[in-house]
């Protein structure tokens, strides 16, 4: 795993080195120069006092070894180029001397030369370069010396310090560690770094939304148990009926009343399963271009028996061209034949129900019209509420079916308007936003 | 006795009705809170079984609105919500005793029984007068001692008359302790079954006072 600290301390520690190098190599330089500078005007000084003194032939011996330690050698030549003098015979020289300074590759390593003429003879200070180069070095290396021990220590200081810095998001994952699914609060955003508030804050939004995702869901489980016990008490109540009918007669009708109960209860777990498959992140199906013409035909053939049953009127005024919308062709079937079924179920018998399929400037839509009782205004948008149902309705239904048809909707980005029908009842219209004709 | 079932569910409100009248009750059964209160008004009913959840008037505000205008007729609370504090409410509120769904028919029954029991004062749940025995639970009646069987709207009359012993009861008034509103009522149905009474139980039993009513004597 990757870990902010070990980058931290590793780069800190790499960037502390490479500067302390690059000031060494800059070091080096300076005092390269420094000895460039200073042992040329030795080697000049040297020259010119041999110059001086060369008329005394007897002191050369002397003055040369005086300068023994300085590893300078010294070479005199005749003017017919014999040597007459060197200093250091073992070494291996320059066989030449250009006058002035001068850097000469012996084979065996550079010197460093200063060449001068007198009366004839010609006089020749040199000196390895590589004495230069040493001095430069231990120069250099003086400045980086101290350094190299303080590493370590650097590193342990940047390990302690980094930590430190790092607290804070020690103390917010603690935090959030603590954090139950029934103890959402928000985390503390005072005393926290201001690096770190950014974290915190979409960590408590986070937090935020989760509550709220958590107690609709509570709700909604509450809700559920609630709703599931009254089919439940029914079934219980119409099972004893049957347990108490002493005739073949009584027996038959308790029984014909428990399966109706328990019709009724496994509709509503089945309405609940729905709508927990519609809930956004219930397993989103992909969506597929649903020609809305076939949808209602298919929608309107289940729900003819029902219609036939009720004596209704079930028709479709079918679309002036294709209508095609994207979306789950489960799902719409699913939201039409809520709306379908309803109004068959809420419209008397003799009563009509169209279904119809447009298009306008607004989009296109798909519309249930009946001409049963309707919902007044005041009642249109609760009745999209889980589990609400109308007073004195005497169709059995979970109060799930509309909340459905919302969900589904929401899920297609598409409106539900409910509204008078010109049949005189209820229009229900479902508006889709992004559809296209074919 | 002539129960007021209001319950909004239709299979709840029929099955509780059936199994009422089984047991030998009349049972009328309305569907919200506006008609029960009307129908509270109007017919004397011996015990009020309400389901809180209710659209439109919530059982719970039909039953503060009973106890504001005085009216202490036995209310057993039906709900679904099991909550202790929606208990709490109905209780405060005003009611008797409470059952949640789903629940059994013959609790409902004994429940009843006790609520009715107690609204009489009566804290044994066999009522006795003179030689007579009445056990409403198990609806066995004894004459001193000896059982004696009755049908189940002869022992309902024969009830109304012994929860208030030495009280007349006028005959419109048994008439809608036994009949439900939809219930064919025959003429002189409380006179058959007065007169069935009498010759089971012997005439002494159970008098009559012209214009008034019939009565079962006070006896230790």
């Amino acid at each position: 795993m990757r870990s902010i600290r070990r980058q931290l301390l590793f780069a800190l520690l790499a960037a502390i080195t490479l500067t302390t190098l690059l000031g060494a190599l800059a070091t080096y330089r300076t005092a390269r120069a420094e000895a460039n500078a200073m042992f040329d005007y030795q080697l000049r000084q040297l020259a010119l006092s041999f110059r001086d003194q060369a008329l005394q032939n007897a002191h050369i011996r002397d003055l040369a070894s005086n300068d023994d330690a300085q590893d300078f050698s010294i070479q005199i030549w005749r003017p017919d180029g014999t040597r007459i003098y060197l200093s250091h015979p073992g070494k291996e020289l320059p066989h030449h001397a250009p006058l002035g300074f001068a850097t000469i590759d012996t084979g065996k390593g550079k010197w460093r030369a200063f060449g001068l003429q007198q009366g004839g003879q010609t006089i020749q200070v040199a000196q390895p370069l590589q004495a230069r180069d040493e001095l430069a070095l231990a120069a250099a290396l003086r400045t980086v010396a101290p350094f190299l021990p303080m590493l370590p220590m650097l590193g342990v200081l940047i390990w302690v310090v980094v930590g430190r810095g790092l607290r804070p998001l020690d103390a917010v994952a603690r935090a959030m560690t603590t954090r139950t699914p029934v103890a959402l609060d928000p985390l503390p955003e005072n005393r926290v770094p201001t690096e770190v508030v950014p974290l915190v804050r979409s960590l408590n939004d986070l937090l935020a939304r989760l509550k709220r995702a958590l107690d609709a869901q509570r709700e909604f489980i509450a809700d559920a148990a609630h709703e599931l016990r009254t089919p439940l008490a029914a079934l219980s109540l119409q099972l004893q009926l049957a347990e108490r009918a002493t005739d073949a007669a009584a027996r038959g009708d308790a029984f014909g009343e428990l399966e109706r109960g328990l019709e009724r209860a496994t509709h509503c777990v089945q309405q609940l399963l729905t709508l927990a498959r519609q809930e956004p992140g219930g397993g989103d199906r992909p969506l597929t271009p649903v020609n809305l013409d076939d949808l209602v035909a298919k929608v309107v053939a289940d729900q003819l028996p029902l219609a036939e049953a009720r004596q209704i009127d079930l028709g479709v005024t079918p679309a002036a061209r294709a209508l095609t919308v994207s979306g789950d062709a489960e799902a719409l079937h699913i939201l039409v034949s809520n709306l379908v079924g309803n109004a068959i179920r809420y419209t008397p018998p003799g009563g009509k129900v169209d279904v119809a399929v447009g298009d306008d400037a607004l989009g296109t839509f798909v519309e249930v019209n009946d001409s049963g009782p309707g919902i007044p205004p005041e009642e249109r948008e609760r009745v999209f509420d889980r589990f609400y149902r109308r007073a004195q309705t005497d169709e059995p239904g979970s109060g799930l079916g509309l909340a459905i048809v919302r969900t589904i909707a929401e899920r297609h980005r598409a409106s539900v308007l409910l509204d008078a029908a010109d049949l005189g009842g209820l229009r229900a219209r479902v508006r889709f936003g992004g559809s296209t004709a074919s | 006795m002539r129960v007021l079932l209001v319950e909004d569910d239709p299979m709840i409100g029929k099955s509780v009705q059936q199994g009422l009248r089984q047991d030998g009750h009349t049972a009328d059964w309305l569907r919200d809170g506006q008609q029960a209160e009307l129908a509270l008004a109007t017919t004397p009913y011996d015990i009020l079984l309400l389901d809180l959840g209710l659209p439109g008037r919530s059982g719970l505000d039909v039953l503060t609105r009973l106890r504001r205008s005085a009216n202490s007729i036995p209310v057993l609370v039906i709900t679904a919500r099991d909550a202790i504090a929606d208990r709490i409410r109905g209780l405060d509120a005003g009611a008797d005793d409470y059952l949640v769904k789903p629940f059994d028919l013959d609790e409902l029954s004994a429940r009843m029984r006790a609520v009715q029991r107690r609204h009489a004062g009566r804290a044994e749940p066999v009522i006795e007068n003179g030689p007579l025995r009445m056990n409403p639970a198990t609806h066995e009646l004894t004459l001193d001692g000896t059982p004696v069987t009755l049908s189940a709207r002869e022992f309902a009359l024969l009830q109304a008359l012994l929860e208030q012993p030495g009280v007349p009861l006028s005959r419109a008034r048994l008439e809608e302790k036994l009949y439900g509103w939809g219930d064919e009522i025959e003429s002189n149905a409380v006179e058959v079954y007065i007169h069935s009474l009498r010759r089971k139980l012997g005439a002494e039993q159970i008098k009559n006072i012209r214009g008034v009513g019939y009565l079962v004597p006070r006896l230790p």
